[in-house]
């Protein structure tokens, strides 16, 4: 009794008692294991073989091998064993693979220039979103402009609209304007929507720099723009590298614009995935195989990310 | 001088928001159907709308994405706030596990709502094995993206797998800023950990739990890639969702008009809940 | 700003912004609940009309004074 008394006294109130921390440790490691197995099972059917990715009751120990990968990058057409032994010997690691489900590789599939076309609309409205949103937020946060508070709700409402309802006109618009299916029409759209977070979330980092550097500066003879490139720019490098890539991950991952502007040309990753299609029907271990590599920068920004994130999904309100 | 700051992003809001919508606002009035859009363009009023006010089956589809929303949203409550409450505690590696538990809001909804469909296959997918596991049930006896009593279900499901660390971690923003001395007080009055909880933490915390309720309500009225991928609508109409039912007049049966007028509506309902959105996060900047 | 230290007139009394943004906030609240409602295909009916008036009113009365 006296011990537990002397025990409890002991700890600092506010700090939980180590029984506690225990407890609450471990049903939150139970949590985020639980949290985590479907992913992990996605990563896993990446190496299964087709067969084992289909198998009922569902394997959870199995032969590891690169096919979905294989399947992945390319188009294979189906032959006759005999077909097969007049060819010459295979000249890769992946030929001997497909040769082994009676196949032969025909040519590339199209994940590459799907995957290019996720990187270059990515970072091309990122990087645009970015320029656009640190000039934009400069100005807010240091000039009087008029209705600035009505600006700065217009510019975050444009983000809150439903995609499929934007899509409508712009699908319009864009045939008029033969933009549609192209980078440049998904580079406008993504920066048109990331722009409006880069604003809030730079206007909070660039409030946090103190404006004394700037005003030295301002009276030893810089412009203003010499001042926002040589004094601003390089304090607020942290928050405009967390918002690029927050703007980054948003173009990444986004669905319905792309699945309703593009068809071919422009697609993006997202759309193409679940497209992905075998034998008989979906190619599981492709699909999966295409979803990890997909996943794995998210995974990286994530926790680069982490002491940043709050401020992203609340747009900067909420600063720690 | 300023305006030549702002100018560059309004000019670029303006022609891919504004016009569009404009636009949309006079198509709204119209009778296109971009299938036949050799027709002339008629002018037929409100009648657009009245059609979409008085359907029976728009109403049904909005009111299942009421149900999807308010059922995430609670779910997404309970299990993010009682998560960020056992964070708080500050066990060892914490922060480690934290961060596994945020990937799953940092995917790509699409691609989530993909990958569940091969989770949730009654035979091949391990969702039914483990829960056969824990009831009994045989596996292939149930169909979680099949079957109309479970499909609702399954969407709340795989939404708040993926959003309940988005509420955890405003949550946990909200616990954080309550300062210590605060409980030191209430300690001094001997009030209990129960009390303690609800005159302090909770009132405490109230203003981050509606940013986060409000934002995951909004987003969720508006969902539509997870779904979109993970039942497309199905079975039968038992989770189409209102964004979902626009996607197919809009892109489908190519009715512009009338899906310009159900935008529309949900434009004005979006910027209606965004004004009071915008409204709870500056409450929490004050704090 | 000045006029917050100066006892409100009634003009100013009226058009403060407190009670009216409440008002306005109501009205979007309760227009969405009208519109997903599954008890009455009227309320239904009349909710954009709602949500609308709610949300111009909204715009307009937050730049009333606070």
């Amino acid at each position: 009794m006296t011990a537990a008394l002397a025990k409890s006294t002991a700890h600092s109130i506010v700090e939980a008692s180590p029984r506690s921390k225990a407890v609450a440790g471990s049903l939150v490691i139970l949590y985020a294991v639980i949290t985590i197995l479907p992913l992990l099972w996605i990563v896993a059917t990446a190496f299964k073989s087709q067969s084992d990715a289909i198998a009922y009751p569902p394997k959870v120990i199995f032969e590891p091998t690169l096919e979905g990968y294989v399947n992945l990058f390319t188009v294979r057409t189906r032959q006759t064993p005999d077909f097969i032994a007049k060819l010459p010997p295979p000249e890769t690691w992946y030929d001997k693979l497909v040769r082994q489900r009676d196949m032969v590789i025909a040519g590339p599939s199209k994940v590459v220039p799907r995957f290019v076309n996720s990187l270059i609309i990515g970072f091309g409205s990122t990087f645009l979103a970015v320029f656009l949103g640190t000039l934009a937020a400069y100005a807010f946060s240091r000039f009087r402009i008029p209705l600035a508070d009505d600006l700065l709700f217009f510019i975050l409402s444009t983000r809150m609209m439903p995609p499929v309802a934007v899509a409508i006109p712009i699908y319009l618009m864009y045939r008029q304007l033969n933009l549609t299916d192209t980078r440049l029409g998904m580079i406008l759209l993504y920066t048109a929507v990331n722009v409006s977070l880069a604003v809030w979330l730079l206007k909070g980092f660039i409030d946090e720099i103190p404006r004394e550097y700037e005003e030295a500066a301002l009276v030893d003879g810089y412009t203003r723009l010499q001042a926002l490139r040589k004094v601003v720019l390089p304090q607020a490098v942290t928050g405009i590298a967390a918002t690029a890539i927050f703007c980054l991950i948003f173009s990444w991952n986004e669905y319905a614009f792309a699945v309703l502007l593009t068809s071919g040309e422009a697609q993006t990753m997202p759309p193409f995935i679940p497209f992905i299609i075998g034998e008989g029907g979906q190619d599981w271990p492709a699909v999966a195989a295409a979803t990890t590599l997909f996943v794995v920068p998210i995974v990286l920004f994530t926790v680069l990310l982490r002491k940043h994130l709050l401020r992203g999904i609340t747009f900067g309100a909420v600063r720690k | 001088m300023a305006w030549l700051f702002v100018a560059p992003t309004i000019a670029l809001l303006l022609a891919i928001n504004i016009f569009p919508l404009v636009w949309m606002i006079r198509l709204s009035f119209t009778s296109l159907n971009l299938s036949m859009s050799y027709l002339p363009l008629r002018f037929v009023g409100l009648d657009n709308f009245t059609d979409i006010l008085t359907d029976e089956d728009v109403w049904f589809r909005l009111q299942t994405t009421a149900q999807f929303v308010i059922w995430s949203v609670a779910l997404q409550v309970v299990i993010g706030y009682g998560l960020a409450l056992l964070i708080n505690r500050q066990f060892r590696g914490h922060s480690f596990w934290t961060t596994i538990i945020l990937l799953p809001m940092m995917l790509s909804p699409a691609v989530v709502g993909n990958f569940w469909t091969l989770l949730l296959q009654p035979q091949i997918g391990p969702f039914n094995y483990v829960i056969s596991l824990f009831t009994g049930v045989p596996p292939s006896s149930f169909s979680m993206t099949g079957q109309v009593s479970l499909a609702p279900w399954t969407i709340v499901l795989v939404d708040t797998w993926m959003w309940a660390p988005y509420v955890m971690l405003i949550c946990l923003a909200g616990l954080r800023s309550i300062p210590d001395y605060i409980y030191e007080a209430a300690e001094v009055d001997r009030a209990s950990a129960w009390r303690q909880f609800w005159s302090i933490t909770l009132p405490m915390t109230v203003p981050f739990l509606m940013l986060a309720v409000l934002f995951r309500a909004i987003e969720n009225f508006k969902m539509f890639d997870m779904v979109n991928l993970l039942t497309s609508g199905g079975p039968g109409s038992t989770t189409e969702l209102v964004s979902i039912t626009l996607k197919r007049a809009a892109f489908e049966k190519w009715r512009t008009g009338y899906s310009s007028a159900l935008a529309i509506i949900l434009f004005v309902t979006v910027f209606g809940a965004a004004n009071i959105y915008v409204k709870a996060l500056n409450k929490v900047k004050q704090r | 700003m000045s006029g917050s230290a100066v006892a409100k007139s009634g003009v100013s009394r009226w058009f403060s912004r407190g009670p009216w943004e409440a008002g306005a906030m109501t009205l979007i609240g309760g227009g969405i609940i009208m519109l997903v409602q599954p008890w009455s295909i009227d309320l239904y009916g009349y909710s954009f009309v709602t949500i609308l008036a709610g949300t111009i009113g909204y715009v307009i009365v937050s730049h009333f004074p606070e």
